[in-house]
């Protein structure tokens, strides 16, 4: 076993002595800014897309409890239609782009490389590019709120189109403003960090395992992990391809969407539901994996079931790709094709029932610690299958030619993303926080705001059912008062305002535990993956020693042989001592700058076709100067990057666990 | 990679450090070229779905399409992802030099396959007076086709950036040079697709050679002092640091190159011949 | 890494030449070219021409990805990675294609479009 740890790539051995091409010395800071704009650390670059995604969460959350204002009472002017339409687009954008997949994304840097037993991601300065590539989009998403405070910024305001971008509401025609604009390529721009970020996952999970870990006894996690970043590869594409025609009918007068020249807007609404049906499954099928971890962990039983749960997720990706014009029943498909859609819902409810029987299975008969993860986690399963039943309802074209675009499925995708995606990830939040952090959580305060947002989340959506039933639209700025639909809103932002003070205190919780909390031990849960194994907040090399894994629960089985484990890693420390130490990748300023050259160019190639004015006075007629000035600068620093080579440095452990670098060496 | 250091042997079909024996390069560029399938399988339905219920007044491909020059445009992509194809070969069994001569072969008929897309393009405009806005087909041809000839050219960038590093000395530095190399080569070819090749499909077609070379007298003459920088940027000199060590490199730039290929005999035959039967 | 392995003259087990049989999948990839560029002028029945014209694209695919991409030699992994894409590439061009074939979703002839103007006013 040594003999194959030497031979792999978490040791340093043999590392080519070539010199690379360096324009400058490259960055070695561990502490301050610079080491955070170079890092290459898969944690730190977590704890990055974590801390962003958070901050976007709010932001979202605050959207939302202002368009729950506006709805309190009927005939209300809290705020403007326009501002409505701003705010109800963003809304989705946000928590869709830029807080539900960020969090996951934050979950897959920090967790993959610690479950298969690895140092870092396959392609670690890639990873760093994924991570700033995606606050470039954030921004050029959020860019367009700006306008209303600087008028000058002439953006005309935040995107207004919906988180779908219906043609053809994208039309020039109809929104003339640079809004769309920024949200086609904010968009554009978060796809290709997804795609780039998700191929390195990939390459980790299915290369990068640590000696005897084999694919059925990866963790569920991991498992959903890699679903899900295939399904972001190959969804993905078709929304870029509808994102580059929509661009190229309003920037360079193709016809696409333009009905009155023979284009059809109904083909964007089939690329975006190609790409929008996986990204549901996208969103949900991490939380799934955290829940698959959660649960045997506070009932202290194996999960029930595992080879299922694994195929059912699988088979859940890839039925998710047969099913996108479900979203689109009442736009007369045919009833060949709406019967089609209609079976493939019906039939991808069933591996996510399987799954749900499988988590009950779990429970069933284990000794339940009814710690704040594990609640959450309870009502993750409760609130998700609420959000299901609604799901299947719709499933049938006819009744839901009823729901369509009513708060019914408001109240429908809000259980599964809200009760679903999100209730799972504030259960990971709190559980992998003295993880990476190593602080524990009061437990008190944890239960309580469990139970604000667990009791505001079913006030707010409970009633949007029967609203929804009623007739009430979605995307409507006011109603009047006469349609009976005045105590179910006025209840429904009561509890949106509880579900808010309910996510204040969760964060409050955590950021005061992070100031002053007890400190937690290695593994405070006692745990079954091999996160558990190391100390919190883990070390920049994760392992002193790479494990190699016996069993599908790899810490229990370790917990329980340690004799035989110990000797184990005290092989395999030599093994890779005698090879020049622990391996690490090299930090590098690179993928950062060209992420920033990105920014500047995607910026500029936006407002295209306007001339750059500064201080009253036009300096050039268009920005497309400024726009092939940012591609040719983020074109200069990929190569540069390729020049630069990945490097690496040797880290070397003393009695007594400090790390001794070694740089120069060996690369 | 301590293996073959030990043994002096590489084996280009096992990597002995990944936990299934495929190089991680190798794995990334296999889920990429899974992830294209789904941009192209995008755009070529776009196309379809128009083409198959063409709106009223739309243009009539057949009346536009030149298909002797895209035949012949197809020829040489296949036979530029054989050149590339024995570019993997040489360097498999270590010969750089080889190497560079298939690199230069590949950009050379890539570039051939660029120039030729050129003179489509400018033709069916100027000529046929088909554009971007005044049909659907011409939205969805010229995107369709566009994005691919896009494709090609980001190949003919990324073959050259390897061509340029198989000149990387084995005694380190050299940046400046590497930098001026590429440069060379990058203008070069951009010479070369953009008038040289159009201006020869022009003079095949009839037009005055002496003609186009003084209408395009500066653009010529960059692209001359390109090709004699090349050539003395070539001369073999000190030892270099590539060899069968990068075949993974070259191969995975290699499976770009035959995507793209295969990308366009499925175009070639949904958008072309299909229209003619 | 031994600096023996970087030159051309190191040692003297390589990987076996492929240079023939490239260039015999060269050849066949240009003849197969050359009879599909005839095929379409044949005066055949559409069908035939189309499946042939189809299946012989096929070939052309298949023999590139196989020999050229090295799929035949490599890890049956790589195969399976590209098909995935390939196979949901192909199957939502074929859902998109009959989505828009289907008689509901044809658009409208010019004469109908004139009718709707009219009635629209």
């Amino acid at each position: 076993m040594a003999e194959a740890l030497v031979r792999s790539d978490y040791t340093g051995a043999g590392s080519p002595p070539a010199k690379s091409f360096e324009l400058f010395a490259r960055p070695t800071a561990k502490t301050g800014l610079a080491s955070w704009l170079t890092t290459v650390d898969h944690k730190r670059i977590g704890m990055l897309y974590g801390g962003f995604a958070i901050l976007f969460f709010l932001v979202g959350g605050i959207e939302a409890l202002m368009i729950r204002t506006q709805l309190i009472v009927p005939n209300n002017h809290f705020v403007t239609a326009h501002t409505y339409n701003e705010l109800f687009t963003m809304h989705g954008t946000t928590m869709i782009f830029l807080a539900v997949m960020p969090l996951n994304a934050a979950f897959f840097n920090l967790l993959i490389p610690l479950h298969v037993g690895a140092r870092d991601v396959a392609f670690p300065r890639l990873n760093a590019f994924s991570l700033w590539v995606w606050v470039v989009g954030a921004i050029l998403l959020n860019v367009g709120w700006l306008s209303h405070l600087f008028p000058s910024w002439n953006f005309g305001g935040a995107p207004s189109i919906g988180w779908f971008g219906y043609a053809p509401l994208t039309s020039k025609q109809f929104t003339p403003e640079l809004a769309t604009d920024f949200w086609v390529l904010g968009l554009q721009v978060l796809g290709l960090s997804s795609i780039v970020a998700s191929l390195n996952f990939i390459v980790t999970i299915i290369n990068l395992r640590a000696p005897g870990l084999t694919m059925m006894r990866l963790p569920v996690f991991t498992w959903m992990a890699l679903v899900t970043s295939f399904l972001l590869i190959l969804a993905l594409p078709a929304i870029a391809i509808a994102l580059v025609e929509v661009m190229f009918d309003r920037n360079f007068g193709t016809n696409f969407f333009e009905v009155s020249n023979g284009g059809q807007p109904i083909l964007w609404q089939h690329l975006f539901w190609v790409f929008g049906h996986p990204e549901v499954y996208i969103l949900i099928l991490p939380p799934m994996g955290y829940v698959s971890e959660i649960l045997p962990t506070f009932s202290r039983k194996p999960l029930f079931g595992y080879p299922i749960v694994v195929f059912s997720g699988a088979a859940i990706g890839f039925i998710g790709f047969g099913v996108w014009s479900h979203h689109m029943f009442t736009t007369g498909m045919g009833n060949v094709a709406t019967a089609a859609f209609a079976l493939a819902t019906m039939a991808i409810a069933v591996p996510t029932g399987v799954k749900i029987f499988n988590w009950i299975g779990t429970l069933w008969g284990g000794r339940i610690v009814t710690r704040v993860p594990m609640m959450f986690a309870l009502g993750f399963i409760w609130m998700f299958m609420m959000g299901g039943f609604s799901g299947i309802m719709h499933a049938a074209a006819p009744a839901d030619a009823q729901q369509q675009d009513s708060y019914f499925v408001i109240a429908h995708f809000h259980y599964v993303l809200i009760g679903g995606a999100t209730f799972a990830l504030l259960a990971a939040i709190h559980y992998w926080f003295p993880k990476f952090f190593g602080k524990m959580v009061p437990e008190f305060w944890g239960k309580l705001s469990f139970w604000l947002i667990f009791v505001g989340f079913n006030c707010t959506f409970f009633p949007m059912h029967f609203l929804g039933l009623n007739g009430m639209p979605r995307r409507t700025w006011t109603y009047d008062s006469n349609m009976g639909w005045n105590e179910g809103n006025l209840f429904a932002t009561c509890g949106a305002y509880l579900l808010g003070v309910g996510i204040f205190t969760y964060f409050a919780v955590l950021v005061w535990s992070f100031l002053k909390g007890q400190p937690a031990g290695s593994d405070p849960w006692d745990g079954r993956t091999l996160e558990w194994s190391i100390p919190s907040p883990p070390p920049e090399h994760n392992f002193a020693a790479i494990p190699t894994v016996h069993a599908r629960d790899a810490w229990w089985y370790e917990k329980h042989h340690q004799d035989e484990i110990a000797k184990e890693k005290a092989e395999h420390i030599k093994a890779e001592s005698e090879h020049g130490g622990i391996h690490m990748p090299d930090q590098s300023w690179y993928p950062f700058l060209a992420a920033f050259g990105l920014l500047f160019g995607a910026y500029n190639f936006a407002q295209l076709h306007h001339p750059v004015v500064m201080f009253g006075n036009q300096v050039l007629a268009s920005h497309l100067p400024l726009a092939i000035a940012g591609l040719g600068f983020m074109l200069l620093s990929c190569y540069l990057w390729s020049l630069e080579g990945p490097g690496g440095y040797h880290i070397h452990l003393d009695a007594d666990g400090k790390p001794i670098e070694s740089h120069g060496a060996h690369h | 990679m301590s293996s073959q250091a030990a043994t002096g042997l590489i084996d280009h079909h096992h990597d002995s450090t990944t936990s299934t024996g495929i190089p991680n390069k190798k794995l990334l560029w296999w889920a990429f070229l899974a992830s294209d399938c789904m941009f192209f399988g995008a755009l070529i339905s776009t196309h379809l779905v128009y083409r198959l219920n063409p709106p009223p007044g739309n243009a009539v491909p057949t009346q536009i399409f030149n298909i002797e020059l895209t035949s012949f445009s197809t020829f040489i992509l296949l036979m530029s992802s054989l050149l590339m194809a024995l570019a993997v070969n040489a360097i498999q069994r270590g010969n750089v030099k080889s190497t560079r001569t298939m690199l230069l072969g590949t950009m050379f008929f890539g570039c051939i396959f660029l120039g030729g897309q050129v003179f489509e393009f400018t033709h069916f405009v100027e000529v046929k007076h088909m554009t971007l806005s005044n049909s659907i087909f011409g939205s969805t041809f010229f995107t369709l086709t566009g994005t691919h000839g896009t494709h090609v050219a980001i190949g003919v960038l990324l073959l050259g950036m390897m061509y340029v590093r198989t000149f990387k000395p084995a005694a380190g530095g050299g940046l400046g040079m590497n930098f001026l190399h590429l440069g060379a080569l990058a203008i070069a070819a951009a010479v070369a697709f953009i008038w040289f090749v159009p201006a020869m499909i022009q003079v095949i077609y009839g037009a005055s050679l002496g003609h186009l070379l003084s209408l395009h007298a500066v653009p010529f003459t960059v692209g001359a002092v390109a090709l004699i920088a090349l050539a003395w940027f070539a001369r073999t000199g000190s030892a270099v640091e590539f060899g069968e060590k990068n075949a993974g490199d070259v191969e995975a730039i290699g499976l770009y190159w035959h995507f793209v290929d295969i990308v366009w005999i499925i175009i070639f035959t949904a958008v072309y011949l299909l229209e003619y039967v | 890494m031994s600096a023996a392995t970087t030159t051309a003259d190191a040692p003297v087990h390589h990987e076996p030449s492929k240079f023939h049989i490239f260039i015999q999948i060269a050849m066949i990839l240009a003849v197969i070219t050359g009879v599909e560029v005839v095929l379409v002028y044949l005066p055949i029945v559409k069908w035939f021409v189309v499946s042939a014209l189809v299946i012989l694209s096929a070939v052309k695919f298949m023999f590139v990805i196989f020999f050229f991409m090295h799929l035949r030699w490599d890890k049956v992994f790589c195969t399976i990675l590209f098909f995935i894409g390939l196979i949901l590439a192909g199957f939502t061009m074929f859902a998109l294609l009959h989505l828009f074939g289907a008689e509901a979703s044809k658009p409208l002839s010019a004469a109908a479009l004139d009718f709707a103007r009219v009635a629209i006013g």
